[in-house]
């Protein structure tokens, strides 16, 4: 009978704790709502403003696929930091605010540049939702209206639109690679710059050759998003100073080690005849040699940056795989060209940027025999003063599929 | 309400009422006693315990003996002897006995004879099938063995498919299952012992072990606990199981119940032990380890890679079953940014419409596919096929179509329920479909955290579990020196020791093998 007892009071106990404490966060899929993009622009005073970009679950699903429901719900208001915006927007969104599937925080130009930006930023890594991988996009509007004109045609569903762009503007270095992650990180190095990609869905009517271009400065035709991501936002000790080209973005990411490098096809005015462009694919399978040297109270930087170069395009049909002396022509002029596109980049970031976005601080670290003196030396204001000495070294891969051209004179015949 | 539950507990049991027993004090002295030289008074002594006459299977038979000039009486049960036997070799024989000799042994011509002098001893050969034979002026019983039950003949197993290796089964006679043993370990070291383990229906089993190599202490603790029972009958392994394994409310079986003899007698050489009894078309292996139940005899009579093919799978199919209606639910209600985006917000939107929470859903499913298979189970074979149209489109398609629960936790659930079928042991398959409800209510009120540790738990208690004195999860953990047969199997010239866990008389079954060279 005291053994009944003692079972029945234990099963009481064990109840008991299991009411109390079970479940306390648990919460149905089907009840949140999921925030995919966070757009933060600046309000009234020391306030922000905070779009949400919903996703709906239902839209294009095959149970309850047959909805008239829209993709995707907008809501922008007034809130003093991310954290008490969700309890905010649940003014209007019936299902609880989830950063589950945040995938991308997007800031307008305009808060970026804010000397505060900073101290908003910093909300995010105090939400424990979201993740430090989530992509982050910095647009020249407002991010409410690039929110609101973002119309993605056939990616209809925002998360599936915002991944996919992202990972293959960043193949082809257009982009940078940008998250919060970096972000963090690099404003917590205090050596380099960060490099977020910039974004648009307005155009503008300057005209500039391709590779050049900004964001917004893409013509495009037909019936399509008229979003564009292109070129990147520098950031300085955690806020924005300038901007650079998609061009620069894709040549600063030649000299940046802590990224993947991209493959990319790029042109370049034909030595051989200047009415034609040769296209060659540009790819980086080493990496860089930084090293580090100092003289006469002035700070050497010695970068070696070896690739490898796939023309693609023979328009003048020289043939180059068959014809090595025009090959080395080639290859010495390719070598002049990308050095002055590199030096150009490294002078402007020196003048105007006053630090460096190549993660070059990591690797010149190791010339410093203590922390304390790497420290003391302060990277980021000896760079403008460094001299760099920029060498390519260009190895040619394959010439196309088929390497060989017939002669022209006999197809003309 | 707490003053009531405390008179539910505090209510005293009221005194039972007393059985009214009939004594059988008088029957025992008289099974007590010898046989008397009077063939009269013997022959009133058995028809009265017989009940003659109104027994009907038992026949008394009364004739002369001319060869000894000397009355006799032949007392058999006749469904359970060879009629033809006693005819052939006792009474023909009796008859037409032409010799001089004057003994029983020399005219009755059965292949087994022997004397016995308590009525008790008479009456338990008699019920085992075998014939008495009495003669007058002598105060000794003759035993002629005689038996033949009836039983099926040996076929197929069922229950423990194999595609490669010996296709026979037990069958319910002890004799051809000894038999079948003694096919595969021709030595004289084996030894089948028999042990009565019940009072009433003197139950035997059968303890088969190598005496060379088996370990002595292990014997006996086995033979003490089949002696300990006081019980009118058990009437086969299934029973006995229950009343000599070491922990009888625990999940996780501790004895391996197998109907191949194949599975047996390999057990038996690496020092097991094997209990046999009539009416189990089965065996016993003691004692038993975690491993005996995840193993089939296939994985060895398939080649080194394809058995172990079987085994992950099977470890696979195993985890799927434990975990993954679990998984499911923690990861939807506490964690669901671990899935893909795609995936989450299809579960979202599937779930939206459902109107139970996840937990319910997954429970309704779990039960509905456990009637299921129970029913499919039991179900007469005429109307087999109803149950699969029942089960399929009712419990998959219309479900799903009422907003009752989401395709997702059909496909789930029905997942689980598959995968439980790739293991093969009955009490293993039970164990591991019942552990997953722990998981499952665990999953769903702590999330991974409460998943994580029902499963430690769940761990903890495997360790703790002993079979005859062998730890559950040996020779894993603890470790022993084995033939490393645990999650996968080694190279067949690799197993060269017995398990050590056993204590065997003899460790080494395979000799040195140097690299790369095979034996023979």
């Amino acid at each position: 009978m005291k053994k009944l007892l003692w079972i029945l009071k234990s099963v009481i106990i064990l109840l008991l704790l299991v009411m109390i404490s079970g479940c306390w966060d648990q919460m149905e899929v089907d009840r949140k709502a999921y925030v995919v993009g966070i757009g933060l622009d600046k309000g009234k005073k020391e306030k922000i403003n905070v779009t949400y970009l919903i996703s709906n679950p239902e839209y294009a699903s095959q149970q309850g696929g047959n909805t008239n429901e829209p993709a995707t719900e907008i809501i922008t208001f007034e809130a003093n930091d991310l954290i008490t915006s969700r309890n905010i927007a649940n003014s209007v969104i019936a299902k609880e605010i989830s950063y589950d599937m945040l995938s991308v925080i997007i800031v307008s130009k305009q808060l970026a540049k804010d000397k505060n930006f900073i101290r908003w930023m910093y909300d995010s890594t105090k939400d424990r939702e979201i993740k430090r991988n989530t992509a982050f996009l910095v647009t020249k509007e407002k991010a409410s209206s690039f929110i609101e004109q973002n119309e993605p045609k056939l990616e209809t569903r925002p998360h599936k639109y915002f991944t996919l762009i992202f990972e293959h503007a960043g193949e082809t270095g257009l982009i940078p690679r940008s998250d919060l992650m970096r972000y963090f990180r690099i404003t917590e190095a205090d050596g380099d710059l960060f490099l977020a990609a910039l974004g648009t869905n307005q155009q503008t009517n300057q005209e500039r050759s391709n590779g050049h271009l900004e964001a917004g400065e893409f013509k495009i035709k037909g019936k399509t998003n008229k979003t564009n991501l292109m070129g990147s936002a520098v950031f300085k000790e955690g806020r924005m100073i300038g901007e650079l080209s998609g061009e620069e973005t894709r040549l600063s990411l030649l000299l940046n080690d802590t990224v993947k490098s991209p493959n990319y096809t790029t042109t370049f005015q034909d030595p051989f005849n200047k009415d034609y462009d040769i296209t060659a694919k540009i790819i980086k399978n080493k990496r860089n040699n930084v090293s580090m040297q100092q003289m006469n109270g002035k700070t050497i930087l010695n970068i070696k940056v070896p690739l490898t170069l796939e023309v693609l395009t023979d328009h003048s049909m020289v043939n180059y795989a068959k014809n090595k002396e025009k090959r080395n022509q080639l290859k010495r002029y390719f070598t002049t060209k990308i050095t002055e596109k590199l030096n150009k980049l490294v002078i402007k970031t020196q003048k105007d940027f006053k630090g460096q976005p190549f993660g070059w601080s990591l690797q010149g670290r190791k010339y410093f025999l203590t922390v304390d003196e790497y420290e003391k030396y302060d990277w980021m204001k000896s760079y403008p003063n460094m001299e760099v000495n920029m060498s390519v070294e260009i190895r040619f891969g394959e010439f196309g599929r088929q390497t060989d051209l017939p002669k022209i004179k006999q197809v003309r015949d | 309400m707490y003053s009531l539950l405390k008179k539910m507990i505090n209510r005293k049991q009221q005194a039972p009422t007393p059985f009214i027993e009939k004594s059988s004090k008088e029957d025992i002295t008289l099974k007590k006693q010898c046989i008397t030289d009077k063939l009269n008074k013997t022959v009133d002594i058995f028809s009265h315990i017989y009940s003659v006459g109104k027994n009907n299977d038992v026949i008394f038979r009364k004739f002369h003996v001319q060869a000894l000039k000397k009355d006799a009486a032949l007392l058999f049960i006749n469904t359970i002897t060879d009629t033809d036997h006693i005819e052939e070799y006792i009474l023909k024989s009796i008859q037409q006995y032409s010799g001089t000799s004057q003994k029983v042994e020399d005219i009755v011509t059965t292949p087994g004879i022997k004397k016995v002098q308590v009525i008790e001893d008479v009456i338990i050969e008699i019920n085992k099938g075998n014939a008495a034979l009495f003669i007058d002026g002598e105060s000794v019983a003759y035993i002629l063995s005689v038996s033949n039950f009836q039983g099926r003949g040996i076929e197929k197993a069922e229950n423990e498919v194999v595609v490669k290796g010996p296709k026979e089964a037990f069958n319910e006679k002890a004799n051809t299952n000894i038999s079948l043993i003694r096919k595969k370990i021709k030595t004289e070291s084996l030894v089948v012992e028999s042990v009565t383990v019940s009072k009433r229906s003197k139950n035997e089993v059968y303890i088969l072990y190598l005496k060379d190599i088996v370990n002595e202490e292990l014997l006996s603790d086995v033979k003490e606990r089949l002696c300990m029972s006081d019980v009118d009958s058990i009437q086969n392994l299934s029973m006995l199981e229950q009343r000599i394994e070491d922990s009888t409310k625990s999940l996780f079986p501790t004895i391996l119940y197998t109907e191949r003899p194949d599975r047996a007698s390999s057990f038996l050489e690496d020092g097991y032990i094997v209990l046999l009894m009539d009416n189990s078309p089965a065996s016993l292996v003691l004692p038993a380890t975690f491993w005996s139940f995840f193993h089939t005899s296939e994985d060895h009579y398939l080649r080194f890679l394809y058995g172990n093919f079987t085994r992950a799978l099977r470890l696979l199919a195993m985890f799927i079953t434990l975990l993954i209606s679990a998984l499911y639910i923690a990861i939807t209600n506490y964690h669901a940014e671990m899935l893909p985006p795609d995936l989450l917000l299809a579960i979202s939107s599937t779930r939206e419409i459902v109107a139970f929470p996840a937990v319910v859903e997954v429970f309704l499913m779990e039960f509905a596919f456990e009637l299921i298979k129970e029913a499919g189970l039991r179900v007469p074979s005429p109307i087999g096929p109803t149950i699969g149209i029942v089960g399929a489109l009712i419990l998959g398609q219309a479900a799903v179509q009422a907003n009752l629960v989401s395709p997702i936790v059909v496909i789930v659930v029905a997942l689980g329920g598959l995968t439980s079928f790739a293991i093969g042991d009955l009490a293993l398959n039970f164990a591991v479909r019942l552990s997953r409800f722990f998981l499952i209510i665990s999953a769903s009120l702590f999330g991974l955290y409460g998943l994580t540790a029902m499963f430690s738990i769940g761990l903890f208690y495997l360790v703790s579990l002993r079979s005859f004195g062998v730890p559950y999860l040996a020779p894993m953990t603890p470790k022993y020196t084995s033939g490393k047969d645990t999650l996968f199997r080694r190279l067949i010239f690799h197993e060269m020791f017995r398990p050590g866990y056993l204590k065997p008389q003899d460790m080494k079954k395979a000799g040195e093998v140097s690299d790369g060279k095979k034996q023979g």
